[in-house]
């Protein structure tokens, strides 16, 4: 079941497409990151899915309801971090969270009792009764994360998270993250922390406008970089290349300095072949490792090539 | 449920900005003292021309009378009259706070985000401004009743001033003159980023009853109760019809994606 499917999902304000043709589909129960540089239409997106505004064309739906036809039942059902905590300086911590508690249908009791779950699991506890206003960064988006929960959403969209938070409440909210995904519940995370990206996310979006690519982390590596292995040599790498080249399996091989570079479509499959060979021939190998590109490589990559690849 | 909750966050809110409180409660107080501090000198001290004015000569109710009741009455007469413009101040006011207030906050999109019908959160909106509003002219209403009574040279004067039509009036025109302010300022405040500009927008909803106030002093306009009840009819249908078309302006979408 997909917790979120969208089909040529699309925006415009006047002439400009903020949003064109977005078609993708997130399972139940996974977390999803949502990539694109500022002024991509990830905001729009999201203002989309979390039923705020009406797509101009094409369908989407949000925990089983169609936004644009069903968007008060898409807002009980998706909680929202937006991109600026949001909160009502005048009011304390408990009492923000037992009125947004409230516009979520939770009786005054339930939604006092949720905010105290969530006062206490985010650290907020001893600072219930103060005001909103005197409070850090920090702590603020630490509230506006615990509202996004406070009715226990099936879908959740956090935008920037843990922006502005320290590391240990940083740690705290990817736990969080961590937990909903446990609980079966779907999120929705935009964020520029490729880190936290590559920590959390099982699926990723690179959307510039429109969908640049569509993956898990690791697919999407494959796909632009493909499967590599490096050898570690006790000595210049470059007399070796010709020896890995001459090897089938190998699509590629490139020496600098100490360090021979192999492209390998199956490396788990024909590393230890690779070895031998290079060894018999007497190659002085330090030590052998998997070639990792980082998702900051993939999103450069995917986003200074605007070219599809997606589908 | 929602809209209670609402009403609880507004007033909480309301309770906590200090600068409002005193420009809400400052008009009422001024609007309910300053013609009480003037009866009791007008007592000491009649003003021959008062009887030469328009209103004297028009309204019978104050036919006969000697120079200190017809300065009194004719100066309570007009008081009574901008005890009016408390409910549309004050409704202005918390009105432009309530929903610009929100914009500046940057707390109009996790609001809306909610499942909260626009029509909850407008209704809402109008309470918070209205309740307050209306309270606070008809508590003013009251103390102006109080101390007129108490500096009132004769009873012809209460009579005259505190008259079945200006009651009429304050009963049924108020929370109509409130609303009609709050409509505007609902209107307005989808368009505009700042409380004050919407405030002062707003302060246009005072022109029709300066108007009468201008027409009662030059005696055009002699307030009776079919005329009171015929103004309180006209007020409700234009009251209705502009709550109408300001929620027909307040669009969630447009304000969310235009607001800045």
């Amino acid at each position: 079941m997909f917790a979120i499917e969208t089909h040529e999902l699309t925006r415009r304000f006047g002439e400009r497409i903020a949003v064109d043709k977005l078609t993708l589909q997130i399972p139940a129960g996974r977390v999803f990151g949502f990539l694109g540089p500022n002024g991509a239409g990830k905001t729009t997106t999201v203002r989309m899915l979390a039923g705020l505004i009406a797509p101009s064309s094409g369908t989407a739906h949000v925990a089983g309801c169609e936004i644009g036809r069903q968007s008060d039942a898409v807002r009980r059902a998706v909680g929202l971090l937006t991109e600026t905590p949001g909160l009502y300086d005048k009011l304390t911590a408990q009492q923000n969270l037992v009125f947004f508690g409230q516009l979520y249908d939770l009786t005054r009791m339930a939604a006092i009792q949720q905010a105290h779950t969530y006062l206490q699991l985010l650290g907020l506890w001893e600072r219930r009764d103060d005001l909103v206003g005197g409070f850090s960064k920090g702590m603020r988006q630490k509230l506006a994360i615990a509202r996004a929960l406070l009715h226990n959403p099936q879908v959740v969209f956090l935008d920037e998270p843990t922006s502005g938070l320290d590391p240990e409440a940083a740690r705290t909210v990817r736990d969080s993250v961590r937990a909903l995904r446990d609980q079966g519940r779907t999120v929705f995370l935009t964020t520029h922390n490729l880190n936290e990206v590559e920590e959390l996310c099982d699926l990723v979006a690179v959307f510039r406008g429109r969908l640049v690519a569509l993956g898990a982390p690791d697919e999407l590596r494959t796909r632009l970089f493909g499967h590599g292995t490096i050898v570690r040599m006790a000595g210049a790498a470059a007399p070796w290349v010709t020896t890995a080249q001459a090897l089938p399996f190998v699509r590629k091989a490139d020496a600098y300095q100490d360090t021979l570079t192999v492209a390998i479509d199956d490396p788990e499959r024909y590393n230890p072949e690779l070895v031998r060979v290079l060894a018999a021939a007497g190659a002085p190998i330090r030590y052998v490792e998997a070639l990792a590109h980082s998702l900051e490589d993939v999103y450069l990559e995917l986003v200074g090539n605007p070219e599809e690849r997606a589908q | 449920m929602k809209i209670l909750a609402m009403l609880w966050k507004e007033w909480l809110e309301l309770r906590r900005e200090r600068s409002l409180l005193v420009s809400l409660f400052l008009p009422p107080i001024l609007l309910t003292l300053m013609p009480i501090g003037i009866m009791v000198a007008l007592r000491n001290s009649p003003d021959e021309d008062t009887s030469k004015l328009g209103m004297a000569l028009a309204d019978p109710t104050l036919a006969g009378m000697n120079a200190i009741d017809l300065g009194q009455a004719v100066l309570g007469k007009q008081f009574s009259l901008l005890m009016l413009l408390t409910p549309v101040l004050l409704s202005g006011i918390i009105a432009a706070y309530s929903i610009v207030g929100e914009k500046t906050g940057r707390t109009l999109e996790p609001l809306l985000a909610t499942p909260v019908k626009t029509w909850e959160l407008l209704l809402a909106k109008c309470l918070t401004a209205l309740i307050p509003s209306v309270t606070a002219a008809w508590a003013s209403a009251a103390l102006f009743a109080i101390g007129i009574g108490m500096t009132a040279n004769s009873p012809r004067v209460v009579a005259a001033i505190l008259s079945p039509a200006w009651t009429t009036v304050l009963i049924f025109c108020s929370p109509s003159l409130a609303l009609i302010a709050i409509a505007m300022c609902v209107a307005i405040s989808s368009r505009v980023n700042d409380p004050r500009t919407a405030q002062q927008i707003t302060a246009v909803a005072i022109i029709p009853l300066m108007g009468v106030f201008f027409a009662q002093m030059a005696g055009v306009l002699v307030l009776n109760v079919p005329l009171a009840l015929t103004a309180a009819l006209v007020l409700a249908v234009i009251a209705a019809g502009s709550l109408w078309a300001a929620v027909q302006l307040f669009q969630r979408e447009t304000i969310l994606t235009r607001w800045k």
